[in-house]
């Protein structure tokens, strides 16, 4: 009996030295930087598909910054924000996939501009292992994977940007290549989605999630993008559409499509608009060219540094990392609201 | 002396009951108020998920029992070199994080997997893929009970059944299988809770069709708290009382484990 409870007391000693150890740790270092004893901790959610280059950015940061440790946490874009409004968490900085989120979710409580900072593209990756792989380009793309023997991914268009991106790509095909059939071939006949043409434009209303009804053995749909890399890694799907920036960065093959479908370029933004997704929460979303948007909520904890950190990802170094990663920086960055910005971000949109 | 000690104890406890009540009692009161609570109560597709939870998470309980329980009797009886080594092997999947769990599943049961690649069954995206996702992280609840189980059984009672001239089979059918019976059915029934609890290796290997864990995550990140609320508490009932019941059912009432 006496052996167990001298045991206990050793375990919480343990816990209680740990804790001394690491708090040392953090003076120590602090000590040595010149800066306040306690390190302040800024709070980074951001869309999965920013993961690597907020990685980069934090290393920076943190070396400019010793005081400081960033957090990142990454997710779908629409469930990085609901932290914020729903859960109540503090954020100091938020970076969605796509910028039109952060107004249609955060404002006006949670905040109140959104600065455009970087695109993407949405791309078909594959590997060497993929099925016809030596055979695909972009102009037969969409042939190779009407076959049957052929499996392609993408994610869920509820839950996640890139998902509905890839089916506003898909029908977007159909129009461009005045092939009526892509869709039904590729997505609608293996599961419940389907657009309509309605007033000309085309609309998908996205049924609930569970609905989705997917013939698993053509389709592969996971709620986030980056969950199905280990799909394609694997041999499970031959193709997934994702964006350009995740398939360079996990040295993915991948094949360019036409500008006209690929929701990168501005210049065709009118003709994105005629396809819409209709998510299952009611959530309408047209076409447009893939933006990242960042903001610093209004709930956060440390809005001086946050603004370090936005000035950061807008500036000389932020679009070196964009560039290198394959999501192309907006120059200049845009900004909706400019007059609510915080004073230090304003010198950028002069 | 005898006083303080009671006092004690009772503080204690009414804490660590308290921390767990607390969070379950708040998500299930907050839905009195949601009108979504009937909804969902009345929605096909949760009731589906709940019941393709339960009967995935019955089979891979099942599969446990079957090939868990010659295990758990060896490592209870015979010592063996490497032994130890089996135990933790039986006990790594609880310390691999979910979706680790998940990642290594897909490798073996995948389509180009090492089991998947030749396997007429298809994992992916199917039921099977649920069933072996739960299995795994639930086996070793299930092991180190009936291993617990047999080890509580004196080995005297077999080694009379024995010299009265029992086969080892009969032995362990009518003595060493009935005496533990009460620790596999605790483990069995831990195991099953596991398995509908699991989320993480799911989601990786089998995302369709959906179990309620994925589904509330669904709910949750496609409309929010105020969608995955009502699925969360039906989910937390309806397995209360499952649990409830089996319990009385398995132990009657009110039998403290010293008594049984």
């Amino acid at each position: 009996m006496k052996r167990y409870i001298l045991l206990l007391i050793l375990l919480i000693l343990a816990a209680l030295l740990c804790g001394c150890v690491q708090n040392t740790g953090k003076t120590e270092q602090a000590g040595n930087a010149h800066v306040q004893s306690e390190k302040v901790v800024l709070k980074v959610f951001h869309a999965g598909s920013l993961t690597e280059p907020m990685k980069e950015l934090t290393k920076i940061f943190e070396e400019r910054y010793p005081g400081v440790e960033v957090q990142c946490e990454a997710a779908g874009s629409a469930k990085t924000i609901r932290k914020v409004t729903e859960l109540h968490r503090n954020a100091d900085v938020i970076a969605s996939a796509d910028y039109t989120l952060i107004p249609k979710m955060m404002y006006p409580e949670y905040a109140n501009w959104t600065i455009m900072f970087a695109k993407n593209q949405m791309v078909l990756a594959y590997t060497n292992e993929s099925k016809y792989a030596s055979k695909i380009n972009s102009n037969n793309w969409y042939q190779i994977l009407r076959r049957p023997e052929v499996r392609f991914g993408f994610s869920n268009p509820n839950d996640d940007p890139c998902g509905y991106r890839s089916q506003m790509v898909l029908q977007l095909a159909e129009l461009y290549y005045n092939d009526s059939k892509i869709y039904d071939d590729l997505v609608a006949k293996h599961s419940n989605l389907k657009f309509v043409e309605e007033n000309g434009t085309y609309v998908l209303r996205m049924p609930n999630s569970e609905n989705i009804n997917p013939d698993t053995n053509k389709l592969m749909i996971r709620s986030m993008e980056m969950e199905l890399i280990s799909g394609l890694e694997t041999g499970e799907i031959d193709y997934l559409f994702i964006y350009r920036s995740v398939a360079q960065q996990h040295h993915f093959r991948f094949i360019e499509l036409p500008p006209q479908i690929d929701l990168s370029s501005n210049q065709y933004a009118d003709f994105y608009k005629k396809v819409v997704v209709v998510q299952a929460n009611g959530k309408k979303i047209a076409g447009k060219p893939v933006v990242y948007g960042i903001t610093i909520p209004e709930n956060s904890m440390h809005k001086d540094y946050a603004e370090k950190f936005v000035e950061l990802v807008i500036g000389k170094e932020g679009q070196k990392i964009f560039k290198e990663l394959g999501q192309p920086p907006l120059m200049p960055p845009r900004v909706d609201n400019a007059d609510k910005l915080p004073e230090s971000l304003k010198r950028f949109f002069s | 002396m005898r006083h303080s000690f009671f006092l004690i104890l009772t503080a204690f406890s009414a804490l660590i009951v308290l921390f767990i009540l607390l969070p379950i009692a708040v998500t299930i009161s907050t839905q009195f108020y949601n009108p979504g609570f009937a909804q969902a109560m009345r929605d096909r597709a949760v009731w589906n998920s709940i019941l393709l939870t339960y009967y995935a998470a019955l089979l891979s309980t099942l599969t446990a029992i079957i090939f868990g329980t010659p295990l758990a009797y060896i490592l209870s009886r015979y010592s063996f070199p490497g032994r130890s080594i089996v135990e933790g092997i039986a006990d790594i999947p609880v310390v691999i994080p979910h979706t680790a769990a998940g990642i290594s599943l897909l490798a073996v049961f995948g389509s180009n997997g090492l089991i998947g690649s030749f396997s007429p069954v298809k994992f992916v995206d199917a039921l099977p893929g649920i069933v072996v996702a739960m299995l795994f992280v639930s086996v070793p609840i299930y092991l180190n009970a009936a291993r617990e189980g047999f080890g509580s059984v004196d080995v005297r009672f077999e080694q009379v059944a024995r010299t009265l001239g029992a086969s080892q089979w009969r032995v362990f059918f009518t003595i060493s299988l009935p005496l533990a019976a009460r620790h596999i059915a605790a483990g069995a029934l831990m195991a099953w809770a596991r398995a509908i609890s699991e989320f993480g290796a799911i989601v990786v290997i089998a995302y369709y069709p959906m179990v309620a864990p994925t589904l509330i995550y669904e709910r949750y990140i496609s409309t929010g708290l105020s969608a995955a609320g009502p699925v969360t508490a039906i989910l937390i009932l309806l397995s209360l009382v499952v649990f409830v019941a089996i319990r009385i059912l398995l132990w009657g009432k009110n039998v403290s484990r010293s008594e049984r």
